[in-house]
């Protein structure tokens, strides 16, 4: 992290340029949501439009997450603190997004065993 | 005392311990957030109905969204000042900060207001309508209540002509407000027959209340007392008695199970019945002259002869027509009615074509027939732009909400095709914030329709209660808005009280600031995943 007048004022530069990203982003996304000719994958929206909006949010939340929030330079104790609360949110959605397939209905009653 | 590591770092973790303190916070943020937008991702996954897909003004959104980042560099600028030790312009970025949170929660609540005045309704069919509610009137002014409020026109009207009360569960404001209704429609409300009941054990049954006795309050809390304290007696005496035949029972049936000998155990109720004391489940009061009385319909179950409010009130009378009067309609939708005919096998466009709307709407009618042509323009522009697949079918097509819905702009659309208002500049930004503008439009954009109450399937204001997607919006955006507040006022409070500190120990300060911004890059954060979710897709 900036800590010396000279670096911080150096990285004042970078936070403007990260703001005009987070801008242009954000423009990005809703030219790619309202603009027909914009309009990835099957007309109207889809899991094209889907995947595009999130990766944008997420480039967009990255940013704001290593740049503003110094996660670029910190201390171990904060990747671990910070990714374990990730990790859990993931791991446990992810756990609940197992019931949407489950296996056990065709593996035993269409099997043909 | 003095706190220690608040502006040097602890050898173990290199880090000051609010820097610790607001990790672990935002760890746990991290889970509550992700637990919503997965409770979303599952809301509308299992949806039952048709998810209203970028149904969400966007301008408001957006312009949130830009508040937000630019709030968010603002911050860092702020903690970057204090490190400079330049004070006015940390005080200039962070009252820029402060502002900002305070213009997002203006815009949030205009959003909310718009959607909390909205009203929604699916009929019996499955069809929907939204649109704002008329209110009574008569020669063009409001009719006003007891109260002196407009009647907004989604009531049900009942002619009473008794009513009973359950005087265990009755609600005392809707008692107040049943009484207050007769008396403006100067009727009065008093028990229908005398009272009676035994109060003593072994004494002949009493007059608890004369018929004629007016309904009051007071009343019911008198005979609830009397009704309670019978029923905790009878109670007693017949645990009692079953008690003793119990016992006996046992006596006489040495080694058997329970439920060997339990069905001959029986109280024997002829002995039993000089010990009980006479309970009042309810009361019947008559209304003289009938009188008209308004409810809600949440509150009632409304049927002809005999309704029935949520406090067990019974109400004998006739059922008045009740239609929900819609003084406005600014969309027609047969999304969710089409679903339900493909379930069912049906012919989507012949479901469409005996809908109630299109067999008793005239304006309806005119509106799909119009909107049918919209949709073949689509088409036709979509073979044109993409031509057909393999299978030599369109690539494209609309998307089921093209197909059947028609939305405000659409109906805007179709009037300024008729040679109606259009709306441009301001006027036409205004209601990207407000919703339609019907006043400049005009009744015969949006114009209004009467719903007889027995096609109303559900009815109500884009709240929670109208879907799961309402629900979701408004917890997942209730809880941002909350942090918002929260966060602008610790800002706020470096704001105006940090000065202090700022001349005793600078860069204490600085380290609380960059705290506080950590908490509001976070806040800008989850709106950054909130805003396409919700308003985008």
């Amino acid at each position: 992290m900036a800590d010396t007048p000279e670096a911080i004022k150096k990285s004042v530069r970078t936070y403007m340029f990260v703001g005009a990203i987070l801008f242009v982003g954000t423009i990005v996304t809703v030219l790619v949501a309202t603009v027909p000719w914009l309009d990835f994958g099957r007309h109207g929206f889809d899991a094209a439009d889907c995947i595009l909006g999130l990766t944008i949010a997420t480039f967009k939340a990255s940013l704001v997450a290593f740049i503003f929030m110094h996660l670029n330079h910190e201390r171990k104790a904060v990747y671990w603190l910070f990714g374990s609360g990730l990790c859990m949110v993931c791991s446990l959605a992810g756990l609940t997004a197992l019931a949407l397939g489950d296996p056990i209905i065709d593996k035993f009653f269409y099997s043909g065993h | 005392m003095e706190i220690p590591y608040v502006v040097t770092p602890r050898k173990d973790t290199g880090l000051f311990n609010s820097k610790i303190a607001i990790w672990l916070f935002l760890a746990s943020e991290v889970m509550l957030f992700g637990g919503f937008f997965s409770a979303y991702v599952f809301l509308r996954l299992g949806a039952d109905y048709p998810w209203p897909e970028r149904t969400l003004p966007v301008l408001p959104g957006l312009i949130n969204t830009f508040v937000l980042i630019g709030s968010s560099v603002t911050v860092v600028f702020a903690w970057a000042s204090l490190k400079l030790r330049e004070w006015r312009k940390f005080q200039f970025f962070m009252g820029i900060t402060v502002g900002c949170a305070m213009i997002f929660m203006v815009l949030k609540g205009i959003e909310y207001n718009v959607k909390l005045h909205h009203q929604a309704m699916k009929l019996k069919d499955y069809s929907v309508i939204e649109g704002h509610l008329g209110v009574e009137s008569e020669d063009g002014k409001p009719v006003l209540d007891h109260k002196g409020s407009t009647i907004e026109e989604n009531l049900i009207f009942v002619e009473a002509s008794k009513l009973t009360f359950d005087t265990v569960r009755f609600y005392k404001p809707w008692v107040e407000e049943l009484l207050a209704q007769a008396e403006h429609h100067h009727s009065k409300v008093a028990l229908a027959e005398d009272v009676t009941a035994i109060i003593k054990v072994g004494q002949p049954a009493e007059i608890i209340a004369k018929a004629g006795e007016p309904l009051s309050v007071e009343l019911l809390n008198r005979l609830q007392a009397v009704h309670l304290a019978a029923r905790s007696n009878n109670a007693a005496n017949r645990t009692e008695a079953l008690r003793a035949e119990w016992v006996t029972a046992k006596a006489a049936n040495p080694g058997k199970k329970d439920w060997q000998i339990a069905s001959g155990v029986n109280i024997d109720t002829a002995a039993l019945a000089p010990t009980l004391l006479g309970e009042i489940s309810t009361v019947p009061f008559s209304v003289d002259p009938p009188a008209k009385f308004d409810f809600h319909p949440r509150d009632i179950k409304a049927a002809e002869g005999q309704s029935r409010l949520r406090d067990d009130t019974v109400i004998d009378g006739k059922l008045l027509a009740s239609p929900m009067v819609f003084h406005n309609i600014d969309a027609i939708d047969f999304q969710h009615l089409v679903m339900k005919a493909k379930e069912k096998g049906i012919d989507p466009e012949v479901a469409i074509e005996n809908s109630w709307l299109m067999k008793n709407s005239a304006f309806v009618r005119e509106a799909w027939a119009w909107h049918q042509g919209e949709v073949k323009k689509l088409s036709a522009e979509l073979l044109k732009a993409h031509g057909v697949g393999k299978d030599g079918k369109p690539r494209y097509t609309p998307t089921h909400k093209e197909l059947y819905r028609i939305g405000w702009k659409d109906l805007a659309k179709k009037a300024e095709d008729d040679g109606r208002t259009k709306l441009s500049g301001v006027d036409a930004a205004k209601e990207e914030f407000f919703g339609p503008n019907y006043k400049a439009r005009g009744d015969e954009t949006f114009p209004g329709l009467s719903v007889p109450r027995e096609q109303v399937g559900f009815a109500s204001k884009f709240t929670p209660a109208w879907n799961t997607y309402y629900a979701i919006y408004f917890t997942i955006t209730g809880l941002h808005g909350l942090h918002v507040i929260g966060g602008a006022l610790v800002l706020a409070y470096y704001l105006f009280f940090g000065k202090k500190m700022y001349l005793s120990n600078p860069e204490w300060l600085a380290n609380r600031v960059e705290i506080g911004g950590l908490f509001w890059h976070f806040v800008d954060l989850v709106w950054i995943f909130v805003f396409p979710i919700l308003y985008l897709m």
